[in-house]
C-alpha cells in the first residue's frame, strides 16, 4: 500500500524526469557512438579488403606471369627449316619450371607446328601441321599475349590456353595448355583475417580457383559457380565493399580486384561476423554500459525521487493531522532546504494553533457563566487572570420559584421542563442585559453575581434593576401559568458585601463562584421573600437609596445570623 | 599368411575387448556424454592389396592427409586394416568382411582392383578410393565432377600415361623397332591400356610384343626371355601389382641386363632404369584428406574425383651406364629426379 502510494503523483514524475535526464543522453550517446563505430569499421574493412583483393590479384598475376615468362624463353631464337633438338630440351625444362603447363606447342614463323610436348600424351616433333588460323595464334599476333577462355577438362579440371608470339615474326609462337588447378597453391595461401579467403572467377563468372579444390572441380556447373558469381555481381565493376551470402549461406563481406591479362576477377571474402567482430564487441560494450547506466539511473532516480517526495509526503501527512486538530503533531524534516523551513513554519503554526485552541476552549468555558460582554473582553484580551481568586465587594442575587416543588410533583415532566425552560429564558435575558455573572442554577433556583469578575459602576443599582427586571418578566410568565392552572410564585433576595470570588472545580468542570457570608445572606433573604417580593440587605439598600423606591421592612431574624438583619424591599408597582 | 591374418584378427578382437572395457569403465565413472563421445570415435576400414611393409610409404601419405583434416589414428579415429598381402584374388572376400563390419568409411587405396572390390562388396558403405586408372571408364563413378552415389576418390593418372612410357623407352632406344609391353591380365585396366598403347606404337613406328605376368615366377621368365632377345626394352603398364614389386623388378632388370620402365619411382630408386607416373604420395595424401572430410560430415557425392597434377619422370644414370645406354640431354633436363 505504501509502495503503491509512492508510485503516484510527484514521486512518479520525479522518478520519470530524473531517469530520463540520465538515460536519454546515455542512450543517444551510445547510439551515436555505435553508428560512427560502425561507419569507421566499415570504411576500415573496405580499405582492408580492397588492399587484400589487390594483393591477391597481384599474386594471381604473378602466377600467370611466371608461366608466360617461362614460355617467353622458348621464343627467343629464329626458326630454320632444320629440326632443332634444343627446342625440345627447353620445352621439357619449361615443364619442370612451370608444373602447371600440361602441354606446349611451338609454331614457327609460318604458323607450322614444329614441336608438341605433353605430360600425358605422345609428343609430336616436326609435324609441320598448319596452325596459322588457330585462334590462339591469331589472337597472340594481335596482342602479343593471348589468353583463351577457361575450359574444364572432362568437365572437371579448369584449363587455360595461353599463346605468346615473340618480339619478331621469325621466332614464331608458343601455345601452352595450363592446368589452373595449380593456382590452388596461390589462392589457398591467401588468408583474409582469420577465416576469410579468396577465390577466382573467369570472365563469365565460373569458379577457377578456391581453397576448397572440390568446388573448383565442379566450377563448370552453374550450381557451383552461381553463388560466387552473385558475390562478384554484388560488388559490381566499380569495386568497393559488398555484403553477400556465401555458399554455406553465411553473410560475408567481400571485395574484388581484376586480374589483368586473362580478365579474371579475384574476390576476397571474410565472414561478416568476423569482419565486424570489433564493432560487435564495441556494440556489446556500449549496450552493456547503457544497461548498467540506465539501471544506475533508475536507482539514482528512485533514490532522488524518494528523497524529494518523502519530505513533501511528511508535510502532507503533517498538515492533514494538524488540520484534523492534532496540534501537538510536529513535522520532522532535516533536509536543510526550503522544505525544512516550510516544515518549521508548519510546526510553528501548529504550536500557535494549539495555544489559540487552548484559549478558545478556556473562553468557551468562561462563556458559560460570564456575561457575553465580559466573555468577549476576556476573549479579546486573551487574559483570564481576572478570574483568579480574590476578595472583592460583590452583590449576590438569589432567586427561585415559590411552590415549585409541589407543582413539579403534580404535573407531567414535560410540563415541568417547559415551565423551567420559559423561566430560565426570561431570567437569562435579564442577566445578559445587565451583564451579570451567572454563578449557578439548580432546579428553580439561580445565583447571580454583580461586580465580579469585572467591576461595574453602581453594582447595587444594577443588581436591583436586574432583580426588578427578573421579577417583572417572571411575573408575566406566572400570570400565563396561572391561566393553565399552575400555581407558583417568584421571589428574589440581594445582599452586598465582601466575598471571595474565583474559579472552583476540576479540569473542565470549572465554575466561577463567590464564597462568603454575603452569599448566605442573599440566599436567606431570597428564601424569606414572598412571591413578587425583592428583599435586600442594608448595604444594597444604601446603594440605591433615593434612586429606587424602597420599603424598610425592619430587622428580621435570619437563620445563621445572630442579630436581626435590617431588610429592605423594592417597591413594585402592582400589575394587572 | 593365415597366421598373420589370425594374428591381426586376434589383435582386432583384443582391441575391441579393450575398447569395450574402457567403455564400461567410462560409463561407470564418467557421464553419459563422455560415453557418447567415446563411442562416437569413427572407424575407417582400410582395404590394402599388399602387406604393411610394402605399403608403408603409401600409408604414411594417407595418415598425413588424415592429419591435415585433424584426424590422428588412435586419438580420434580408429582404422581397421585388411591386408591382402599381394593376393589380389582375396580382395573381394576381404572387402566383404569389411563391409559387414560397423564402419564409417572404407578406404580402398592402391589401384582399381581394390576400388572395384570395395564397391562390389559395400554398396551401402561410403568408399574413398585411390587408383591409377580412369574411374569413369571403370564404372566406379559417374563422372569426375559428380561421382554419384557414395564413392569418390583420387586417380593418379598412371593408366593414362602408359603410352608416354613407350615413348620414353623409344627415345632411349631409338633404333629398336620392337618393344615389349608387360601387362597384368588380371588387372581391370589391362585392356584399356593396351588399346592406348597400340596406336601409340603405330605413331612411333614400333612393333609391340605383349607379355603377360601376374605372378613373380612369370615376371622372372619375362626378364629371362628378354635377355635372349637383346634388342628391345620392357615397358610395364600401370598396375599395382607391378608397382609394389619395384624392388624385385629392379633386381631382375639388373640381373638380366634388360632396360625397363615402370610407373613407380621406387623402381629407379632400387636400381631400375626409369619410371614415369603419378606421384603416389600426393594421391594417397589426397585420399586421406577426402577420408577426413567425409568423416567430418561431407557427402562423398559433393566431392569430385581428384586427379593428381604431378606426373613425374625419374631416371637412374647409373643403371643406364650399366646397361650401356645413354639418356638424351632433353630427357635429363626434363626429368623430375635424376639418380646418379
Amino acid at each position: 500500500m505504501i509502495v503503491r502510494d509512492r508510485f503516484r503523483g510527484l514521486f512518479q514524475k520525479y522518478l520519470l524526469a530524473l531517469f530520463m535526464a540520465v538515460a536519454i543522453p546515455l542512450v543517444i550517446n551510445g547510439a551515436i557512438e555505435a553508428w560512427f563505430g560502425y561507419r569507421d569499421q566499415r570504411a576500415r574493412l573496405e580499405q582492408l579488403l580492397g588492399v587484400q583483393a589487390t594483393s591477391a590479384a597481384a599474386e594471381i598475376h604473378d602466377f600467370i606471369y611466371g608461366i608466360t615468362n617461362q614460355l617467353g624463353w622458348l621464343i627467343q631464337l629464329s626458326w630454320t627449316d632444320e629440326p632443332d633438338e634444343r627446342r625440345r630440351t627447353d620445352a621439357l625444362r619449361a615443364f619442370r619450371q612451370a608444373p602447371a603447363i600440361v602441354s606446349l606447342t611451338l609454331l614457327d614463323n609460318k604458323g607450322l607446328e614444329r614441336l608438341y610436348v605433353s605430360r600425358l600424351g605422345l609428343n609430336r616433333i616436326e609435324s609441320r601441321t598448319d596452325r596459322s588460323t588457330d585462334p590462339a595464334l591469331v589472337g597472340a599476333r594481335a596482342s602479343q599475349t593471348w589468353f583463351g577462355d577457361v575450359s574444364y577438362h572432362r568437365g572437371s579440371e579448369p584449363h587455360l590456353t595461353v599463346a605468346i608470339v615473340g618480339n619478331r615474326p621469325s621466332v614464331g609462337a608458343v601455345i601452352a595448355e595450363v592446368n589452373l588447378k595449380l593456382i590452388w597453391d596461390v589462392i589457398s595461401a591467401i588468408k583474409v583475417g582469420k577465416t576469410g579467403h579468396a577465390f577466382l572467377l573467369d570472365r563469365p563468372g565460373r569458379l577457377i580457383a578456391h581453397p576448397d579444390m572440390s568446388l573448383v572441380l565442379r566450377g563448370a556447373e552453374e550450381a557451383t559457380s552461381k553463388p560466387f558469381r552473385s558475390i562478384r555481381d554484388a560488388i559490381g565493376p566499380g569495386g568497393g565493399l559488398a555484403t553477400s551470402l556465401d555458399v554455406q549461406g553465411h553473410w560475408v563481406a567481400a571485395s574484388a580486384a581484376p586480374v589483368s591479362g586473362p580478365d579474371w576477377t579475384v574476390v576476397v571474402e571474410q565472414p561478416l561476423a568476423e569482419a565486424y567482430a570489433p564493432i560487435y564487441e564495441a556494440l556489446w560494450r556500449t549496450a552493456s554500459l547503457i544497461v548498467v547506466g540506465t539501471m544506475f539511473a533508475g536507482l539514482l532516480a528512485y533514490a532522488l525521487a524518494d528523497r524529494m517526495t518523502k519530505p513533501i509526503r511528511l508535510l502532507e501527512v503533517g498538515t492533514e493531522r494538524i488540520g484534523a486538530g492534532f496540534f501537538d503533531h510536529r513535522i520532522s524534516i532535516e533536509t536543510g532546504d526550503e522544505l525544512q523551513s516550510l516544515a518549521n513554519s508548519f510546526n510553528r503554526m501548529a504550536a500557535e494553533l494549539a495555544v489559540a485552541q487552548e484559549q478558545r476552549e478556556r473562553i468557551a468555558k468562561l462563556k458559560r457563566f460570564l456575561a457575553p460582554q465580559v466573555a468577549d473582553l476576556v476573549d479579546r484580551t486573551g487574559e483570564d487572570s481576572l478570574l483568579d481568586g480574590r476578595r472583592t465587594e460583590v452583590v449576590v442575587v438569589f432567586c427561585d420559584l415559590r411552590g415549585f416543588t409541589a407543582f413539579s410533583a403534580g404535573v407531567e415532566p414535560e410540563a415541568v421542563m417547559s415551565v423551567l425552560s420559559e423561566y430560565y429564558e426570561a431570567l437569562g435575558k435579564g442577566i445578559t442585559q445587565f451583564a451579570a455573572t451567572l454563578v449557578s442554577f439548580s432546579g428553580d433556583g439561580l445565583m447571580v453575581l454583580v461586580n465580579a469578575p469585572v467591576a461595574v459602576e453602581e453594582p447595587a443599582l444594577r443588581a436591583v434593576d436586574l432583580a426588578v427586571a427578573m421579577q417583572k418578566s417572571v411575573q408575566d410568565l406566572i400570570a400565563g401559568w396561572r391561566s393553565q392552572g399552575y400555581h407558583v410564585g417568584f421571589g428574589v433576595g440581594l445582599a452586598s458585601g465582601s466575598a471571595t470570588v474565583g474559579r472552583i472545580g476540576y479540569e473542565d468542570r470549572l465554575d466561577y463562584t463567590a464564597i462568603g457570608s454575603v452569599v448566605n445572606l442573599a440566599a436567606r433573604l431570597c428564601a424569606s421573600a414572598a412571591d413578587r417580593e425583592i428583599l435586600m440587605d442594608a448595604v444594597v439598600a444604601t446603594g440605591v437609596r433615593g434612586k429606587r423606591p424602597l420599603e424598610d421592612l425592619g430587622g428580621r431574624q435570619i437563620k445563621g445570623f445572630d442579630e436581626a438583619v435590617p431588610v429592605f424591599r423594592v417597591y413594585l408597582k402592582p400589575t394587572g | 599368411m593365415k597366421c598373420a591374418d589370425s594374428a591381426s584378427a586376434l589383435y582386432n578382437e583384443r582391441a575391441r575387448r579393450r575398447d569395450f572395457l574402457l567403455l564400461m569403465a567410462g560409463a561407470a565413472t564418467w557421464t553419459t556424454s563422455s560415453y557418447a563421445q567415446k563411442s562416437a570415435k569413427p572407424v575407417i576400414g582400410y582395404l590394402c592389396p599388399e602387406s604393411p611393409e610394402l605399403f608403408a610409404s603409401r600409408l604414411k601419405a594417407f595418415h598425413d592427409g588424415l592429419a591435415e583434416t585433424g584426424f590422428v589414428e588412435g586419438r580420434n579415429v580408429a582404422i581397421d586394416y585388411q591386408w591382402a598381402n599381394g593376393q589380389y584374388a582375396r580382395l573381394p572376400a576381404l572387402a566383404a568382411d569389411l563391409a559387414a563390419r560397423n564402419l564409417d568409411l572404407i578406404v580402398a587405396p592402391g589401384g582399381a582392383p581394390v576400388a572395384l572390390a570395395a564397391k562390389a562388396a559395400g554398396a551401402s558403405k561410403t568408399i574413398v578410393f585411390e587408383m591409377g586408372g580412369d574411374p569413369v571408364q571403370l564404372g566406379v563413378v559417374d563422372s569426375l565432377a559428380r561421382p554419384g552415389g557414395n564413392i569418390t576418390g583420387v586417380s593418379s593418372l598412371n593408366v593414362d600415361v602408359s603410352p608416354k612410357r613407350l615413348e620414353l623407352m623409344h627415345e632411349l632406344l631409338p633404333t629398336a623397332t620392337k618393344l615389349a609391353v608387360v601387362t597384368n591380365p588380371t588387372s581391370p585396366t589391362a585392356q584399356s591400356q593396351l588399346q592406348k598403347l597400340r596406336p601409340a606404337a603405330g605413331t612411333l613406328g614400333l612393333d609391340l610384343q605383349i607379355l603377360n605376368a601376374s605372378t613373380e615366377h612369370e615376371l622372372e621368365s619375362i626378364f629371362s626371355s628378354m635377355a635372349q632377345a637383346p634388342a628391345g626394352g620392357l615397358v610395364f603398364t600401370s598396375d599395382p601389382y607391378f608397382a609394389f614389386r619395384s624392388r624385385r623388378l629392379a633386381e631382375l632388370a639388373a640381373k638380366y641386363r634388360v632396360p625397363a620402365i615402370t610407373q613407380s619411382r621406387d623402381f629407379p630408386k632400387a636400381g631400375g632404369l626409369m619410371s614415369y607416373g603419378g606421384d603416389f604420395a600426393q594421391s594417397h595424401r589426397r585420399a586421406g584428406i577426402y577420408a577426413g572430410r567425409i568423416l567430418k560430415g561431407e557427402k562423398p557425392s559433393d566431392l569430385p574425383v581428384q586427379l593428381v597434377t604431378k606426373v613425374e619422370l625419374v631416371i637412374n644414370l647409373k643403371a643406364a651406364k650399366l646397361l650401356g645406354h645413354e639418356f638424351s640431354p632433353s630427357l635429363v633436363s626434363g626429368a623430375d629426379e635424376v639418380i646418379e
